[in-house]
């Protein structure tokens, strides 16, 4: 099979003009790219609804509103260290692949798959211990629809991560084909990400 | 041809909207005078485009003795051209900005000896209460001539709208929010007041009139109201606290308080605060200075009304209640402390 | 070469693999673009007549001031559906859906788009939506117009529910088409193929991509909150709980600004395509068009405010929304001058696509400048929802949107058909839809200046007399669109065969034959300069630059 790669070197202003395989190889493979954009929307979803709740906030005379309590900072913040640790042992275990350390790369994707779990988990306890409701207050209101968003991602993401190890333990990946594992890392940190924004939004700020 | 046909597209536009502002105006804000040059410039703009549109398209047209395959002039661009359609229309909307603008800021500008009354929208009829006076109006309303008018508009329920056409200006009544829209009716008439903002059902048929007339027939008019008022005030008596009823006042509590405020916690803000507990609880900040109030610094407020960072409650007059309706309010709110 | 590489290669550059055989795999469940393209075409071109049968129904009630045609229950439910279907079931899947799938991909010389099954997802959102939409006529249907401001549009009953979840779920697929079609344009072009030499329609729907990209998620998150605020009580528009019902609306429109630039983006491409292809010269400032497509879609996220004016935002938040679209004005000046520009030394055929197309840029040039109007506060103050806004939008999106997707209809059919549609009855067509368009119109300016708001079943009768006229010249309008059925029907049953080029166009998709083949380019092209040089050779590899550019029709 040939492909016409002398040809293609106007189309890039790489110097010399000529393209190699590999680079005209990256250039059309399109999933890398489809998947930023998705995560590109999916952000916006949160966005809006942040902008909703910074909107809710900026209209009440106190924040939260009188006889609605915060979260648990405390919770908050343990449930925080337990998703950065597990946006961490996501991080190792990609690199483990890359290395061919099969063993290593599949503890540490069972490790964020639990850390993932125990968040869900914190989040559970806290929804029955708050004291807020979803449809009494405009705090409920932003704090659940938030929280619960992100909630259901988070969870989302476990199924991903594991549905990837049982991918994996049936040969699926490979250290150089692997684009499943690298869309499901970039997730796992694109949730990570939220929620540093809604830790602040709900328990700090 | 081509050219006194747009001209003519242009003046059939341009009279009759000239002639459907003429017939309004009971007050100017330059409202008409900006309409007017926006459409002084767009006419040009449109006579330009279709002119040249139709000219080429005549000029240009491919004839039968050209061969098929015929093709233009290769003319992919000119840039000062470009430059200039850039720049022109730029400079035209710095124009309009700037005059807009400063129209904009005067909009906003109450007047000194401003009439202020209250609008609010209920699906599907507009309430106003004026100052002085008991009564809450649903049907036809009166304002005097020439004399500057401060609107407080809000809403029961839906959004709607106030907008007399001939006043040009309009502002949604939103609920939870009192806004202030400034006017002075100027030429005497009976026009119409509508919502224009879609509120349900009724929607189309929420009209009523406003009558501008004249000082004298204003005065006239609201004299009588007045003795109505106080017909009815002379029967209440004077201030008792002590003989306030409570299931009196969660009536007048529905009928006169509820638009603005809910008997729940202070932060279940509607228009003011909630009002449950406001004997008892400190987040009622400007009302307890730390201290619980009494009876009667409740009384004061509703009597003479409030204003604060919240926004701007109006007096007993205003609301239209006598001074038995005050000490049956009072009455009620202390049953609804802890 | 590792197993990754022959994929892809498999995907973009090998040979072609066998047509799907099956009906089904062929017509229903297809992955080929160009078949989704048509269905596209079809749902949202009956989503389009459906929405006019409702305006209609509008247009007999005002006839009279207190006309009992319908309640106002049915009334309102007649402009929700009429602008909800318009919007989005009927010209945003046109212009996306069905122009963006069939045209883009052959624009650029790709096979099909980058991805197929999800572009077949995203079509399968669409039916399903449209069901539960009309469902909702069964159970308390919304009627809070497309707007669906709470608190009114939460007094409804659950059709409100039906109402968020279809435009939900139609909204999906819009998004998953933006991802597809912005990855499409940014990966998959033919060698060669720069941005500046893409054509402008390419240009038009990789920037709308990106709107819906942005803006789609933003109204799926205020559908969302409207839902939940049904279904669960959510307080965010409850001002007795301390939500704000302005909130609300500044959701919406954060979406639905430049949901009008989505839906008028694409049709400035249509024009870009057509008006040189007649003039039978190079575009005029093709960058400036392409650069000006750009900056209105960076404005127009900055604008969302104007329509809440009267919404009780200060002086200070509203001057720079308003300093903001007035400026809108320059870039879209810029498209419309560069248009006429390009008539000018031209060797014009006056096709019923280019009458279309010279209707749209009278009717819209209008449009925008009521659009101006609106855009000063002070004036809006007057303006605003009445029917001086309904002419406006009216202006834009039937005057601009429908003018434009018609103009594109007639050109592109004999590619998607293999068969050309009568002239003769065509030139009709535009002459009727384009003086009663005018008629319908035009004197909604006035009833609006004059005191009439929006969406009222009954009005002051001193109007009568003007929405009379209205409602004649509405019903002979949609009378005026029968000619464009009898047109395709007829073009179907006994058009002569249209040949690859029938206009003499020199973008890629008139490179090959009509219908395209289901592989559409047996050797990717290759292109080595813009395509809108009238009058020299083709910028394609061969066999593709020795297709004959003289008109056939
Ligand atoms: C295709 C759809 C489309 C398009 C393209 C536009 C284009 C514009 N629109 Fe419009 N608009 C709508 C669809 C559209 N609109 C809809 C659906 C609504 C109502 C929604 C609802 O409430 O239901 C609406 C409402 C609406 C409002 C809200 C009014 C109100 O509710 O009170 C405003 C206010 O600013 C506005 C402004 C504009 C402006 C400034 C443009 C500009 O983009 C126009 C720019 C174009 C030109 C100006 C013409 C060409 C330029 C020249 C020839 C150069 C020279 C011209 C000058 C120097 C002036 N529009
Ligand atoms: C693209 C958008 C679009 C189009 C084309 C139209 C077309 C028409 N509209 Fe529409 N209109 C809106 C979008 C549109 N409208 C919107 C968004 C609103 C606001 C709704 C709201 O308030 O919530 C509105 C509101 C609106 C009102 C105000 C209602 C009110 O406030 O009470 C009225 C009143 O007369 C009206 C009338 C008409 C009429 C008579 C037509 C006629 O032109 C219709 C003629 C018939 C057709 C156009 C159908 C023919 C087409 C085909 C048969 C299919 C062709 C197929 C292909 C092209 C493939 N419209
Ligand atoms: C037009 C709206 C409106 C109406 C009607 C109204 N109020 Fe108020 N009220 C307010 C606003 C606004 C405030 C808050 C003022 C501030 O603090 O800025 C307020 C404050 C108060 C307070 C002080 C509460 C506190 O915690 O500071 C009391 C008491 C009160 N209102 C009682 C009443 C009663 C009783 C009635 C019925 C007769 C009534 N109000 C009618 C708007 C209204
Ligand atoms: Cu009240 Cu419309
Ligand atoms: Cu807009």
């Amino acid at each position: 099979m040939t492909v016409h790669t002398e040809a293609l070197g106007h189309e890039h202003g790489h110097g010399h003009g000529i393209m190699t395989q590999e680079e005209y190889i990256e250039q059309r493979d399109t999933r890398f790219l489809g998947f930023l954009l998705f995560l590109f929307t999916d952000s916006i979803f949160f966005t809006a609804y942040i902008f909703a709740a910074l909107y809710l906030r900026s209209a009440a005379p106190v924040w939260p509103p009188v006889g609605v309590e915060r979260p648990d900072v405390n919770l908050g913040a343990v449930n925080a260290i337990l998703l950065f640790g597990s946006g961490i042992t996501a991080h190792y275990a990609m690199h483990r692949l890359k290395e061919s350390r099969i063993a290593g790369y599949i503890w540490f994707t069972i490790a964020t798959i639990i850390l993932g779990s125990l968040f869900l988990g914190g989040q559970a306890y806290e929804y029955a211990h708050i004291h807020a409701t979803w449809s009494g207050s405009s705090f409920g209101a932003a704090f659940f629809t938030l929280t619960g968003l992100h909630g259901f991602h988070v969870f989302v993401g476990v199924i991903y991560l594991i549905v990837t190890l049982l991918q994996s333990l049936g040969g699926t990946y490979t250290p150089e084909r692997h684009f499943g594992l690298t869309a499901a890392t970039l997730y796992w940190h694109f949730v990570d990400v939220i929620w540093v924004v809604l830790f602040f939004l709900f328990y700090i700020y | 041809m081509a050219a006194i046909s747009a001209i003519l597209i242009v003046l059939i536009a341009i009279w009759p909207i000239n002639n459907t502002l003429a017939v309004a105006a009971t007050s100017d804000y330059g409202i008409d005078a900006l309409f007017k040059f926006m459409l002084y410039f767009a006419a040009p703009i449109f006579v330009f485009v279709n002119g040249y549109v139709l000219y080429f398209a005549r000029r240009y047209k491919h004839r039968r003795d050209e061969p098929a395959d015929a093709v233009g002039i290769p003319l992919y661009g000119v840039v000062p051209l470009e430059i200039w359609w850039t720049v022109l229309p730029a400079l035209l909307m710095v124009v309009l900005g700037i005059w807009s603008a400063v129209t904009l800021f005067g909009l906003y500008k109450p007047q000194a000896g401003a009439l202020n009354v209250e609008a609010i929208g209920h699906q599907w009829k507009f309430e106003l209460r004026y100052p002085g006076l008991k009564s809450s109006f649903y049907g036809d309303f009166y304002l005097p001539i020439d004399r500057p008018v401060t609107m407080n508009i809000t809403s029961a329920d839906v959004v709607h709208s106030f907008w007399v056409p001939q006043f040009r200006v309009k502002l949604d009544m939103v609920p939870g929010m009192v806004q202030q829209l400034h006017f002075t009716p100027t030429q005497i008439g009976n026009y119409p007041l509508v919502c224009t903002e879609f509120c349900g059902i009724g929607h189309g048929d929420m009209r009523t009139t406003v009558h501008v007339v004249s000082q004298a027939d204003y005065d006239k008019w609201f004299s009588g109201e007045q003795q109505q008022v106080a017909a009815a005030s002379a029967s209440a008596g004077a201030l008792n606290l002590a003989a306030g009823v409570v299931s009196k006042g969660q009536a007048i509590f529905e009928q006169k308080c509820a638009v603005c405020h809910n008997m729940a916690g202070f932060a279940q803000k509607k228009v003011g605060p909630g009002l449950q507990n406001i004997f008892s609880d400190p987040a009622h900040p400007k009302l307890v200075d730390g201290s619980a109030p009494t009876p009667e610094d409740v009384a004061g407020i509703i009597e003479k009304g409030y204003s604060g960072d919240i926004g701007v409650m109006p007096n007993a007059q205003a609301n239209g209640l006598s001074s038995s309706d005050v000490a049956n309010l009072v009455a009620y709110l202390k049953s609804q402390s802890k | 070469m590792s197993t990754d590489t022959i994929e892809i290669l498999r995907r973009t550059e090998a040979p072609i693999h066998p047509a799907p055989e099956s009906f089904v795999r062929k017509y229903i469940f297809s992955i080929d673009h160009k078949v989704i393209g048509v269905q596209y075409f079809i749902v949202s071109g009956l989503m389009i007549l459906l929405s006019g049968l409702f305006a209609e129904a509008i247009r007999v009630q005002l006839t009279a001031p207190h006309n009992t045609f319908l309640t106002p229950q049915q009334f309102d439910e007649a402009f929700t559906f009429h602008g909800t279907l318009m919007v989005w079931f009927g010209a945003i899947p046109m212009v996306t859906g069905a122009f963006g799938n069939f045209v883009m991909p052959l624009q650029i010389g790709a096979r099909d788009v980058a991805f197929p099954w999800l572009n077949m997802f995203s079509f399968w959102t669409f039916p399903p939506a449209v069901l539960i939409l009309l469902s909702s006529l069964a159970f308390g249907a919304p009627n809070s117009g497309w707007t669906e401001y709470p608190p009114v549009s939460l007094q409804a009953g659950v059709g409100i529910v039906f109402w968020t979840t279809a435009v939900f779920t139609v909204g999906i697929g819009a998004t998953l088409t933006a991802l597809n079609f912005l990855t499409t344009v940014i990966k998959m072009r033919a060698p060669g193929m720069t941005f500046t030499r893409m054509p402008l329609f390419v240009w038009a729907s990789a920037v709308t991509a990106v709107l819906s990209l942005v803006a789609t998620t933003a109204l799926a998150s205020a559908l969302g909150s409207l839902f939940l605020s049904h279904v669960f009580n959510v307080p965010f528009y409850d001002p007795s709980r301390g939500g704000t019902v302005v909130l609300f609306q500044h959701m919406f429109w954060f979406y639905s600004h430049p949901a009008v630039y989505i839906l008028i983006i694409p049709v400035f491409g249509i024009v870009s395509e057509i008006i040189p292809t007649f003039a039978r010269k190079p575009i005029f400032g093709y960058k400036l068009i392409a650069f000006s497509t750009v900056s209105i879609a960076l404005l127009s996220f900055m604008v969302w405010a104007h329509h809440m004016f009267t919404s009780g935002l200060g002086p200070w938040v509203t001057l720079p929304f308003m300093i903001l679209s007035m400026l809108i004005a320059v870039p879209t000046g810029i498209k419309i001058f560069s248009w006429t520009a390009t008539l000018f030394g031209s060797n014009l055929r006056l096709t019923t696509a280019m009458l279309f197309v010279l209707g749209f840029l009278s009717t819209f040039t209008i449009g925008g400048i009521t659009g101006i109007m609106l855009a000063s506060v002070p004036v809006d103050w007057h303006e605003h929802a009445t029917y001086f806004l309904v002419a406006h939008i009216h202006y834009v999106l039937f005057g601009g949107t429908l003018m434009g997707v018609i103009g594109g209809v007639y050109y592109w059919w004999p590619k998607v058909t293999g068969r050309l549609m009568s002239e003769s009855l065509g030139k009709w067509h535009f002459w009727l839809t384009f003086i009663f368009f005018n008629a319908t119109f035009l004197p909604m300016h006035f009833v609006g200046l004059l005191g009439m708001p929006r969406r009222v079943a009954y009005y002051d009768p001193a109007f009568q007399g003007l929405n009379l006229f209205i409602s004649i010249s509405a019903f002979l309008l949609a009378g005026s669109f029968l000619l464009l059925f009898v047109n395709a029907f007829w073009s179907l049953k006994k058009g002569a065969a249209a040949g690859p080029n029938p206009w003499g166009a020199r973008t890629l998709e008139w490179m090959i034959p009509s219908p395209p083949p289901y592989y559409n380019f047996k050797e990717t092209p290759e292109v080595y300069a813009t395509p809108y040089g009238y009058g020299e050779p083709l910028p394609y590899s061969a066999p593709y630059n020795s297709v004959s550019t003289t008109p056939t029709y």
